[in-house]
This record gives structure tokens, C-alpha cells and sequence, in this order.
């Protein structure tokens, strides 16, 4: 469920709570879940790890939200995320992880930014 | 001959030993406002009238020239990185922009670069003008020039661990391994941002020829790079020590035989283990 849809429910749970419920409203407010589920949008975090861990630290960051790109600025410590598993706490899904198929490089090359794991949440 | 008709030139050294292992290490350098105030306003006024990318009739002006691409502070410091008789540049780019501009610039490398643990060239920026943070300094990733990316693959990187915005004086001039990662900044005042980028190239063999520093011990010499936290335990020092000795003219004498051996750090009870035996501990 989207945070939207999440809305949508928590306000019909304290309707029904409070004994205001009634079956125009909560029908209204299933055709709205259903309605927004079309309307999702899918928001992406690119986290770059110090080694493949989702403990490490995050040396790199870039957010997709709802279509908007934006970052974390210089102060790497002023980041929301300082490890990929402190995202996956707020709710962020990993739908890939770091690629091992890098162990094939020569170890004398250092190639890329850390191991990278994306992110996802619908919004 | 004209200062502008120079194709080559030459100058006394300005770096020692250590400030040029430092450059090895961060990959830039930046000499805060050394170009005068006079000239800095003459050149912006200058790329008012041409404000085409490439204004390279700026390198047939005597005055640019003189104060700016050979600047004694910059040529000291290029002649102690790219050696005698160092090509000097031939072409301008003007990277200029209208501020505020609230996207950054993509993570890029630029085209046409080497990885080779080599210093043969520079690119160079000038900032005529004040660049503040406010007015989106190019941002450097220290060290990244050890580490080998390609720009198309770059372009979904965002904020970096450790890297730096070049935010600095009217009049400052910062030297550039080719291949260091960086990108433009964000702005958010209202102004016009100019900066010049050119290049110097090196035309003689490496070698230790910039200022020696009595007490500089190859053997103690960190070669640390602020890029370590994301190569290899040890790599970059590793990189670090070869391009350093790549610069002396000692690239024959780098050796690496693994393990705790030079030029590994270390507190060590005695001269490194696989310390090349043609360098000095110390002078």
C-alpha cells in the first residue's frame, strides 16, 4: 500500500472508531485506495556503499521523488541515510544490489563509486 | 617574441617535494586570487564581448596572457608538475553560465582521458570573477583521478562522500589531473559566472627537478589519498607511490612486493621492506 492509500485507510479506521462511518463514506473512500493505486508513482534512491554490506557506510546518494531528482548536499553527515539498512528502516525496498560480477577486475584497478544498491518506494 | 606568441615555456619551479606528492594525492590544486583584480575585470569585460564557448582569441592578448596563463604563481606550479619547457595552452573554453541555476552539473570525467598512472598534461580553471558557493564552484572529487570511471556511467551519481566545492576568489586559478571527477555546482544568487578552462602539456621527460626538500624521506612519505575509503585497503597509496615516482623519473625503481611492504604505511622498526634501493631516505 502506498503512503497515499495508508492515509486513505488510517482516516476510514478513526471514522470507525469514533462512530462516524457510514457506508457513502466508506465507499468513497475504497474507490479512492483504488483510484490512487492508478496514480502511484514509483520513487527511486541511489545509494552507493563503501563495500557491499547494506551495513557500510554510504559514500554516495541521489533521490528520485516523485519524478524530482535531488541529493544530499556536501555535508555527507547531514545525509538522511548513512547506511543503506537506515533507509531500508524508513521503508525503502532494495531491487538491486551490488554487482559481484566487479570481482573480475584486475585488483590493481579501482573502477566506480562503492557498491551500489537502488532503491524503491511508491508514493 | 610576443608573450602570446609563446608556444613553450620555461620558469623556476614553485612546488617542493611534498606539495607535489599532495598533488599526486588530491589530484588539483588551487592558488586563491593570484591573478590580479585589473586584469580579472578585464577579461570578464572581454568575455562580455565574446561570450562564445570557446573565446580562444583571449590567448592572442598580451595582457591575458602575462597575468593569466603565465601567471608566475601558475607557471610555477605547472613547471614543477609537467617539467621544462611545458606547451602552453592553445585553445580556451569558457564555461559560463547565467546563475542561479538550481540543478548541479553531472559527475563527468572529460573526454579524450588517460588513467595511466602518468602526469603528461593539466587542465587548468579561471575564475575572473568572486565564485562563492552561491554562484555553483565546480565541485572536485579529491583522489578520484586514481580511480577510473567513464562519464556515461556517471550520470546517475548525486552527492559524494568528501567531495569538495572549488569556491574561491576572483583571480584564482586551480591545476587539474585530467581526469579528477567534477562537476558543476549549484547556484542559487543572481549573476554570470565565467570560467576558463585551457591546458598546459609537458614536451621533456619526468624528473625531479622541482624544489628538493632536504628532509623529504621517500621511505617515510605518506602516500595516503583522500580517495582510500572507496578503493581497496591500501590501493591508493599504492597509486599514489607510483604516479610520485612516475614524476621523479624513477618509475623504474617502483616496486610493490605486497603485503606490509613499502609504500604501505607503517611504524616500522627499520627501512621498509621492498624499498627501492635507487631512492634516498633522505638528503
Amino acid at each position: 500500500m502506498t503512503e497515499t492509500q495508508q492515509k486513505i485507510a488510517a482516516d476510514l479506521e478513526t471514522e470507525l472508531a469514533i462512530g462516524t462511518l457510514t457506508t457513502a463514506r466508506l465507499r468513497q473512500g475504497i474507490a479512492d485506495i483504488v483510484q490512487s493505486s492508478g496514480n502511484s508513482r514509483q520513487d527511486l534512491l541511489y545509494l552507493q556503499a563503501a563495500n557491499t554490506s547494506p551495513h557500510s557506510q554510504v559514500v554516495g546518494m541521489m533521490l528520485i521523488r516523485e519524478g524530482v531528482r535531488s541529493e544530499g548536499g556536501l555535508d555527507a553527515e547531514k545525509w538522511p541515510y548513512q547506511t543503506v539498512l537506515d533507509a531500508v528502516r524508513e521503508g525503502w525496498r532494495i531491487i538491486s544490489f551490488p554487482n559481484m560480477a566487479l570481482l573480475a577486475m584486475d585488483h590493481d584497478d579501482s573502477h566506480g563509486l562503492g557498491f551500489e544498491f537502488i532503491l524503491e518506494k511508491w508514493s | 617574441m610576443r608573450p602570446s606568441e609563446r608556444k613553450t615555456y620555461d620558469c623556476a619551479p614553485t612546488l617542493n617535494d611534498t606539495q607535489v606528492l599532495d598533488f599526486c594525492k588530491n589530484g588539483y590544486l588551487l592558488l586563491e586570487g593570484v591573478v590580479p583584480d585589473e586584469i580579472n575585470q578585464r577579461a570578464t569585460k572581454y568575455l562580455d564581448e565574446d561570450d562564445f564557448y570557446e573565446p580562444t582569441g583571449i590567448l592572442a592578448q598580451d595582457w591575458f596572457v602575462e597575468n593569466v596563463t603565465l601567471n608566475p604563481v601558475a607557471t610555477g606550479a605547472v613547471r614543477a608538475l609537467l617539467g621544462a619547457d611545458f606547451h602552453t595552452p592553445v585553445l580556451m573554453s569558457n564555461h559560463r553560465v547565467q546563475c542561479p541555476v538550481a540543478d548541479v552539473g553531472g559527475w563527468h570525467v572529460d573526454g579524450n582521458f588517460d588513467f595511466a598512472l602518468e602526469l603528461n598534461y593539466l587542465q587548468v580553471f579561471y575564475y575572473p570573477q568572486d565564485t562563492p558557493l552561491e554562484l555553483g564552484p565546480t565541485q572536485i572529487l579529491p583522489g578520484s583521478h586514481l580511480v577510473h570511471n567513464k562519464a556515461r556511467f556517471m550520470s546517475h551519481l548525486g552527492s559524494i562522500r568528501g567531495a569538495v566545492p572549488t569556491a574561491a576568489p576572483a583571480g584564482s586559478i586551480f591545476l587539474t589531473a585530467y581526469h579528477v571527477w567534477h562537476r558543476r555546482g549549484p547556484s542559487t544568487a543572481t549573476a554570470l559566472r565565467n570560467m576558463l578552462k585551457y591546458f598546459y602539456w609537458r614536451t621533456t621527460p619526468p624528473q625531479r627537478d622541482w624544489i628538493l626538500e632536504e628532509s623529504f624521506d621517500f621511505a617515510a612519505a605518506g602516500y595516503g589519498s583522500p580517495i582510500a575509503s572507496i578503493v581497496e585497503q591500501f590501493r591508493a597509496d599504492i597509486k599514489v607511490a607510483e604516479l610520485f615516482l612516475w614524476l621523479c623519473g624513477q618509475r623504474d625503481s617502483f616496486q610493490n612486493l605486497g603485503g606490509q611492504s613499502w609504500p604501505l604505511p607503517g611504524h616500522r622498526r627499520d627501512t621498509p621492506y621492498g624499498f627501492p634501493a635507487a631512492l634516498e631516505r633522505s638528503r
